[in-house]
């Protein structure tokens, strides 16, 4: 028995030191890996649909660099929790995919990413080839850190134009007429406006929409410079009440928030004819493609965002989602191998493949292949928005570092549903982290 | 004679055992001396379960408590922030508020329940076929993911395509997410569909282990179902529904799942609970400091209440309902 028990005693150190040592091992290795060998750089994008492109664009690249370029994807929903925790470590990446604005503010405020203005003075191209509005989103402190590298998802106002019709309704083009539609539909007992309120940043969409209108892109650039004050501003005052207004009217029916546009909840509500509007970004084409094409050939409308009648912003300002951005590690060893792989993002190759999949390129050279478009009328239409937009207002909870986006997002539906009223709102947005 | 007694192996024990019960142990007999010699177990003994939870239990906790001292959003190195971490926190509505609602949602679940899962348990403890063929699909929704189960409820209480668009007299405009109560009925619900079965098979286990003599001997005496539930299972369940709350309370105060995905915390923060609070704090606003402070106070009021448990229970010196039987 004695002599069991000393065995067992043995047998446990060993294994717990073995197991120990294991691990310690596989800390190691994966020390080792991170590094990367001498002639890669690694490239970190959003794992989706789009990944095709990206690394047909990595096999091109691949066959004429010297130094080889590796794609690792990481699933969409925890894109931006890995990205942070890997960004300051040893496992960063080379090349990474981002939001631009706020989503790398932190990162650039950290002294972790590299100006590209050297890589644009070598080929102004790198610049020069991008639509500005789109180009400018990754811009920081007067300097560039992103080269557009997907395609642009500008928030329009789609339709059902069938419900539209029945109903004597013509596409708003004011403010006014959206209202009146709003009260025309409501009568027929239809959900004027379709509303994923539980996604919480389908809502967010009429608040960046309604402020530049009525106040123009400065308002929202100057709180992102820091001045809190513009929040309590007549305009910002006048943007909420006509919210509260539209809201009031019964725009969105009364259980939004119970439905959500990522299960497909609010889509389904406009191709079903239960609701006569949705306003949502450029994937709500795509979207709606996949589960109701009969719908979209049909009766799917789409259009800009309403004019407000005696407000400062231009009716051609766009908001949503530029572009997405490739942003360069200061500490990438292999500067001039990144150079040549970003220049790969105005290529035609890279504007048919984007085509292909059905995203919208920002580079000037895209309206050359428009025709190619899985959807050209559609495509051409967007195009035409972007390029001619005076200014692109980048989604709030992009625009401003990741830690406000909760915050943003509580502060909207807060509002929205009536837990909170103006002044609420206004200084729920004060109190978030500065930019 | 007592449970707690029972195990003991020195050999005092095993002695004034042999002497108050002789021939009824067939343990040691008197010649085997040497093999008693084992004593106590050598705290080598203790040192897998030791180094396996101070790895992955003490030495984590210890460093969630230096870093809710910290200031660190991911970048660069933590910095010490002393106790802001912690004024933010106390004075944080939001936290306050979670703290109530996740004990709000426990006893809510508790409450809900024990009682199905008790009638359930007893119910499925008969041993008819018909019993036993819907027992085993009662058992069905524990096998699912409870992300499989969250998605599956959203779609089916969808307010325009679901259930509630069916049913308006019951659920009004179907806005079930939309305002805090029924936000919090449905996540009870839920967790519920969820988890009975597990309390039910519990239940079911320990329904079975009463003795029938006692339910012979109530029947003799003119008992009918009811009585006999309530005066002969109920008190021998004692035990068990000790085990099953103390399970629901752990599951209920560290529910997370559900809330992610069927109200993020919403409308506004009305379902913010203190373990997505935490969440929320550490991996959407990058601010682990504070996280880290969230999940502190979770432990620590989570350690409380299983004080209570334990003391109010008698859990500690838990009794044996098979006295005098």
């Amino acid at each position: 028995m004695k002599r069991r028990a000393q065995l067992l005693r043995t047998a446990v150190v060993g294994g717990v030191s073995l197991a120990m040592t294991l691990a310690l091992a596989a800390c190691g290795t994966s020390g080792d890996s991170a590094e990367g060998g001498s002639g890669t750089i690694r490239v970190l994008v959003y794992g989706d649909a789009a990944n095709k492109v990206e690394k047909q664009l990595v096999d091109t690249f691949n066959k004429t660099s010297e130094v080889k370029a590796v794609l690792e994807t990481v699933p969409g929903a925890d894109y931006q929790t890995k990205l942070q925790t890997i960004i300051s470590g040893k496992q960063a990446p080379d090349v990474f995919f981002n939001w631009g604005g706020g989503s790398i503010k932190p990162y650039v405020d950290a002294g972790l990413l590299l100006p590209l203005d050297d890589f644009i003075a070598k080929d102004p191209g790198l610049r020069n080839n991008f639509l500005p509005s789109v180009f400018d989103t990754a811009v920081v402190d007067g300097k560039a850190y992103g080269v557009p590298m997907r395609g642009t998802q500008p928030v329009l106002l789609f339709s059902n134009k069938k419900v539209l019709a029945d109903a004597g309704v013509a596409a708003p083009r004011t403010w006014d007429d959206l209202l009146a539609a709003v009260r025309t539909l409501k009568g027929k007992g239809i959900t004027p406006i379709a509303l994923g309120g539980g996604d919480r940043w389908p809502t967010q969409m009429w608040f960046q929409y309604v402020y530049d209108r009525v106040a123009g892109p400065e308002l929202f650039r100057k709180v992102l410079d820091g001045d809190k004050s513009a929040w309590e501003s007549p305009d910002s005052k006048k943007a909420l009440g006509m919210l509260r207004e539209l809201v009031d009217a019964g725009a969105f029916g009364t259980n939004y928030d119970s439905v959500k546009f990522t299960d497909g909840g609010s889509p389904a509500l406009l191709a079903t004819g239960k609701a006569a509007f949705e306003l949502m970004g450029s994937w709500e084409y795509s979207t709606l493609q996949d589960a109701y094409p009969d719908f979209v050939k049909s009766d799917l409308g789409y259009g800009a965002f309403p004019a407000v009648e005696g407000g400062k912003g231009d009716p051609g300002n766009l908001a949503g989602n530029a572009n997405n951005f490739y942003s360069v590690l200061k500490k990438t060893r292999h500067p001039e191998a990144v150079a040549d792989f970003l220049k790969l993002m105005y290529s035609d190759e890279f504007v048919k493949a984007q085509l292909g999949i059905g995203n919208l390129p920002t580079t000037t050279n895209t309206s050359g292949f428009l025709d190619e478009s899985a959807s050209p009328d559609y495509s051409k239409y967007q195009f035409g928005l972007v390029k001619e937009a005076p200014s692109f207002q980048l989604s709030w909870d992009q625009a401003f570092p990741p830690a406000a986006a909760t915050s943003i997002h509580q502060a909207v539906q807060r509002f929205f549903n009536g837990q909170t009223d103006a002044d609420g709102f206004i200084s729920a947005m004060q109190s978030l982290p500065s930019a | 004679m007592t449970l707690a007694k029972a195990p003991a192996v020195d050999v005092d024990g095993a002695k004034t055992r042999r002497r108050e019960r002789p021939g009824h142990r067939s343990g040691p007999r008197p010649g085997h001396r040497a093999a008693t010699g084992v004593g106590r177990p050598g705290f080598a003994w203790a040192a897998p379960a030791a180094v396996f939870f101070g790895l992955f239990a003490v030495v984590p906790l210890l460093m969630v408590v230096v870093l809710s001292f910290s200031r660190w959003n991911g970048l660069g190195s933590p910095e010490f922030a002393g106790l802001d971490n912690w004024r933010k926190l106390l004075d944080d509505p939001v936290m306050i508020e979670s703290l109530w609602l996740s004990l709000l949602l426990t006893v809510l679940g508790v409450a809900v329940q024990t009682p199905v899962s008790i009638l359930l348990g007893v119910w499925a403890a008969g041993h008819q076929r018909n019993r036993a063929v819907l027992s085993a699909i009662y058992f069905v929704p524990l096998l699912l993911s409870i992300t499989a189960v969250s998605v599956l409820w959203r779609a089916v209480l969808d307010p325009n395509f679901g259930v509630p668009s069916q049913a308006s007299w019951l659920f009004g405009d179907g806005n079930l997410l939309g305002t805090q109560s029924s936000a919090l009925g449905v996540l009870v619900f839920v967790s519920t569909w969820q988890f009975t079965p597990l309390h039910a098979l519990i239940y079911q286990g320990a329904a079975r282990a009463v003795p029938q003599v006692l339910y012979q001997a109530a029947q003799i005496d003119g008992a009918g179902t009811v009585r006999q539930f309530f005066h002969i299972t109920l008190p021998q369940l004692r035990n068990s529904i000790v085990t099953s709350t103390i399970l629901m309370v752990v599951g209920g105060l560290t529910t997370f799942d559900t809330v992610l995905i069927l109200t993020q915390g919403g409308p506004g923060t009305d379902t913010t609970i203190s373990a997505y609070y935490m969440y929320q704090k550490a991996f959407k606003s990058f601010d682990f400091g504070a996280g880290a402070a969230v999940a502190l106070l979770l432990v620590a009021v989570a350690g409380l209440v299983s004080l209570v448990m334990v003391r109010l229970t008698g859990y500690d010196k838990m009794r044996s309902t098979m006295e005098g039987v």
